[in-house]
């Protein structure tokens, strides 16, 4: 039999370095999906849904920002035309999620049941950066000597 | 001073646009005086954008709030040097900056080109022109930096408190050079292509290029990763958002092309390394379309803008016009040799540029999920890290296991039995190193897998270096003669151990970033004062909590003392943050860094009860990652270095002292030797 050409073995590993590679990909895309929806999607959707991992981005509610005190959860309305998401979150908050602006968030996590968002993670967006948007006027800080008072 | 800095801005544009005319006109018809005129025109072009950029920036450091972008982006109470930094910040200031570096390239390009036929150079000084035309047009239309102040008498909505880090004083700016910097290559290719000169002429010059836009793109990169493990507060470097992304991209094809064009000179890969350096400046205007377009699900929130779409047409001219010419020139392109044998260098190049471009692939398709699901559903697909992480795995091993036996290989032939050996020596010696790290506790199959071969890397390193070290017949080991022969046998492989400098580098970064991901331990805990915790074979103990009332910022640290594994104490101080002007908290990490591992600690607020709430992170080996890249960085220099033209009398001296290896390695070397 004649000995396989240099450029033909070249192209079976070269398959077989792509065939690998996908298949971590699937691997990796088949355990880290989720949908991304706007807010109204959600709403609209909250049943199909229901227990599905998904991506949200809206803006929070004036006012309707509770954090515990510890940092570690946090309650809002998600709100993006017109409609509007109850959102829980647990675990370590961004420093700059406050109360005292609006706020653009993308929450992840999952509809465990047909109303509330529970969030494993909450990502505030990036401010500035390339953005033309107009901010908020600022609040004056309260502050107490010796400690943290968010 | 905005009306002149508008008009600069459109001076700019009209002689760029001229400029590009007169050069490729005058190039075709070999009209001199044309293209005298368009060097005139191109440096106007440089001398208006330098007085646009110097007035915007000393608008910004003297906070001269006519001008709308230093209302946007600074405030009375801002640093000088953040201030400034605001230059590159939002989109009109970085269209301005990319523009300039692409102006002060193309000048620096035409009046140091001298080497390949007069209109190729001249090709490719028009194709700079044109893009600086397109970048200044987008400018003038679209996202003027000039632009008066909307409210007169406005004081500034201040910079962002997470872009106050010295690494965002230089990241955004290498990062556009860095862009600026790959459309030489690329103009020199579409120039080869377009006049048929498609000889080795282009190519010097697209190496010199292609190394300097790899370095600052990567050193931006870097610098990014830097500032988000510092800044941010999150524990990582890479999350892999589509900015990020963005960036990675055309660095991983220009990685690539730089490969491609080495094995040109072979006679190989000819259509691939055009196609190479055409996508890597079509992926770098990509990066600014992915944050302009507004259809992407990113961290950052980019407003939609209509120059996104501009970008999107300029990259699809430019990729499918490439593609188009280098379809039309395919015999010209052909192969000048089949691939000699699998274990030849041209082959674990190629290999390693597939890798490559396998993993630039699943990027962009991860990138876009988003946008391609949404066209074919109502809902749209979003993947995680893990999608990225695991592809990483399969292309990561390749391009190391190719980094690491390259040095013993040789191009245009499979190894003789003389580099097989030293290919088996190194072998043994990464089967060693992975046992030990295999005793030391390691037990994870790819952290092992990774050890193995930076012990192949680092031995077939050395045996590559030791196999060209010549020395004199009279061997005499502290003589001034096998100095000066080890110094003379350094410099005639000079580029040759530049690239070898590279790869360790990179080896030293695949194992950092093995490292902090496979082998990070993190907790979250909350500490009253006084309280003593331990984590990870460190005692740590809650001192105190200071506050400090700065003018522009209030801030609260905790003191931790530590007493680390090996004995050593030190104290860290995590800290949040109020910026006044913008009432905003944010975290200061603090960390404690050695060649072993980073302790990583994130503050993240405190309650009524007088507790702290702590992230404690143990992130082992990433110091690996920062140094590795420094030791590339070093490497580029070298190999950016002049060459030195050898004097007759050197030659006369070297072929009168003829060579042999050093004695401790002479028999396995003595077959070797480069080709």
């Amino acid at each position: 039999m004649a000995a396989m050409s240099t450029g033909k073995k070249l192209t079976i590993a070269g398959i077989v370095i792509a065939g690998v590679t996908a298949y971590m990909a699937y691997l990796g895309a088949s355990s880290s999906w989720q949908y991304y929806m706007t807010v109204k999607e959600c709403v609209d959707n909250a049943t199909q849904v229901a227990g599905q991992r998904i991506r949200v981005s809206g803006t929070i509610v004036p006012g309707s920002l509770v954090i515990a005190p510890d940092r570690q959860e946090a309650r809002f309305s998600l709100s993006e035309a017109g409609s509007c998401l109850p959102v829980v979150c647990k675990g370590p908050l961004p420093d700059d999620l406050s109360s005292t602006k609006t706020m653009e968030v993308v929450v992840e996590g999952r509809m465990e049941d047909s109303c509330t968002l529970h969030g494993e993670k909450l990502i505030t967006k990036c401010a500035s950066k390339y953005s033309t948007q107009k901010k908020e006027p600022t609040a004056t800080a309260d502050l107490r000597a010796g400690e943290i008072v968010r | 001073m905005t009306s002149m800095g508008q008009l600069c801005l459109l001076m700019a544009m009209i002689c760029s646009g001229y400029a590009a005319f007169a050069v490729i006109v005058g190039a075709r018809s070999e009209h001199r005086g044309l293209g005298r005129s368009a060097v005139g025109a191109a440096c106007t072009a440089f001398v208006a954008l330098t007085v646009v950029i110097t007035v915007l920036g000393y608008g910004l450091v003297t906070k001269d709030f006519r001008f709308e972008y230093v209302t946007q982006y600074s405030d009375p109470l801002l640093p000088w040097h953040y201030s400034l930094s605001a230059l590159w910040v939002g989109q009109a200031g970085s269209l301005l900056v990319w523009g300039w570096f692409v102006a002060v390239l193309a000048v620096i390009f035409r009046f140091t080109s001298r080497r390949g036929p007069r209109e190729l150079r001249e090709l490719a000084f028009g194709i700079q022109m044109i893009y600086l035309g397109f970048l200044l047009a987008i400018m003038v239309f679209a996202a003027d930096p000039m632009a008066p102040a909307l409210v007169p008498g406005a004081k500034g909505e201040g910079l962002s408190p997470l872009l106050q880090h010295p690494a965002m004083l230089i990241h955004p700016p290498i990062v556009f050079l860095g862009y600026a910097a790959w459309g030489i290559p690329f103009a020199l290719a579409a120039a080869a292509l377009i006049s048929g000169r498609l000889n080795n002429a282009w190519l010097q010059q697209a190496r010199s290029w292609s190394l300097f836009a790899w370095t600052t793109l990567g050193g931006g990169i870097l610098l990014g990763g830097q500032w988000a493990y510092e800044q941010l507060g999150w524990g990582g470097y890479w999350a892999w958002d589509p900015v990020e992304n963005g960036s990675l991209m055309p660095w991983l094809t220009g990685t690539a092309l730089i490969h491609g064009l080495m094995t040109w000179r072979q006679g190989a890969l000819k259509k691939t390394t055009l196609f190479l350096a055409i996508t890597t400046f079509g992926l770098c205007n990509f990066a600014t379309f992915l944050t302009r377009s507004g259809i992407f699900s990113s961290l950052h929130a980019f407003s939609q803008s209509p120059i996104g779409w501009m970008f999107l047409v300029w990259i699809a001219a430019s990729v499918l016009g490439g593609a188009v010419l280098i379809l039309l020139r395919k015999n010209q392109l052909m192969a000048e040799k089949p691939l000699a044998a699998l274990g030849s260098r041209e082959a674990l190049v190629l290999m390693g540029i597939l890798a490559l471009v396998l993993l630039t692939t699943v990027t962009l398709l991860g990138t876009l999920a988003g946008a391609i699901s949404g066209l074919f559903s109502t809902t749209r697909i979003v993947v995680g890290m893990a999608f990225y992480n695991n592809v990483l795995i399969p292309t990561g091993l390749v391009l190391l296991a190719v980094v690491a036996s390259v040095p013993l290989i040789r191009w245009g032939a499979g190894p003789t039995r003389g580099r097989v050996r030293l290919l088996a020596i190194a072998a043994i010696i990464g089967f060693l190193v992975a046992l030990a790290a295999l005793a030391c506790g390691v037990s994870n199959p790819i952290s092992l897998t990774i050890a193995g071969l930076m012990g192949v890397l680092l031995a077939s390193t050395f045996l590559a270096i030791a196999a060209n070290v010549p020395l004199p017949p009279a061997y005499q080991p502290k003589s001034v003669g096998s100095l000066r022969s080890l110094f003379s046998a350094f410099t005639r492989h000079r580029r040759s151990y530049a690239g070898l400098l590279i790869h360790l580098g990179f080896g030293c970064m695949a194992v950092g970033i093995t490292g902090s991901s496979l082998g990070s331990r993190e907790t979250d805990l909350s500490m009253t004062r006084g309280q003593t915790v331990e984590f990870e074979g460190r005692t740590i103990h809650y001192a105190d909590l200071l506050q400090q009332d700065l003018r522009q910022k209030v801030v609260v640290a905790a003191q931790l003392e530590v007493n680390g594994p090996g004995g050593a104490s030190y104290t860290l101080e995590p800290a949040q943050i109020l910026y006044r002007p913008q009432n905003q908290w944010g975290s200061k990490v603090a960390i404690h860094s050695t060649f072993g591992s980073d302790f990583y600690v994130i503050m993240h607020g405190g309650s009524e009860a007088k507790k702290i709430h702590l992230t404690l992170i143990d992130h082992p080996l990433i110091c690996w990652l920062w140094i590795g890249g420094w030791i590339g960085l070093v490497g580029v220099v070298i190999a950016l270095l002049p060459q030195r033209q050898r004097r007759e009398s050197d030659k006369d001296k070297l072929s009168a002292h003829p060579v042999v290896p050093c004695p401790h390695l002479a028999t396995l070397t003595q077959h070797a030797r480069h080709d």
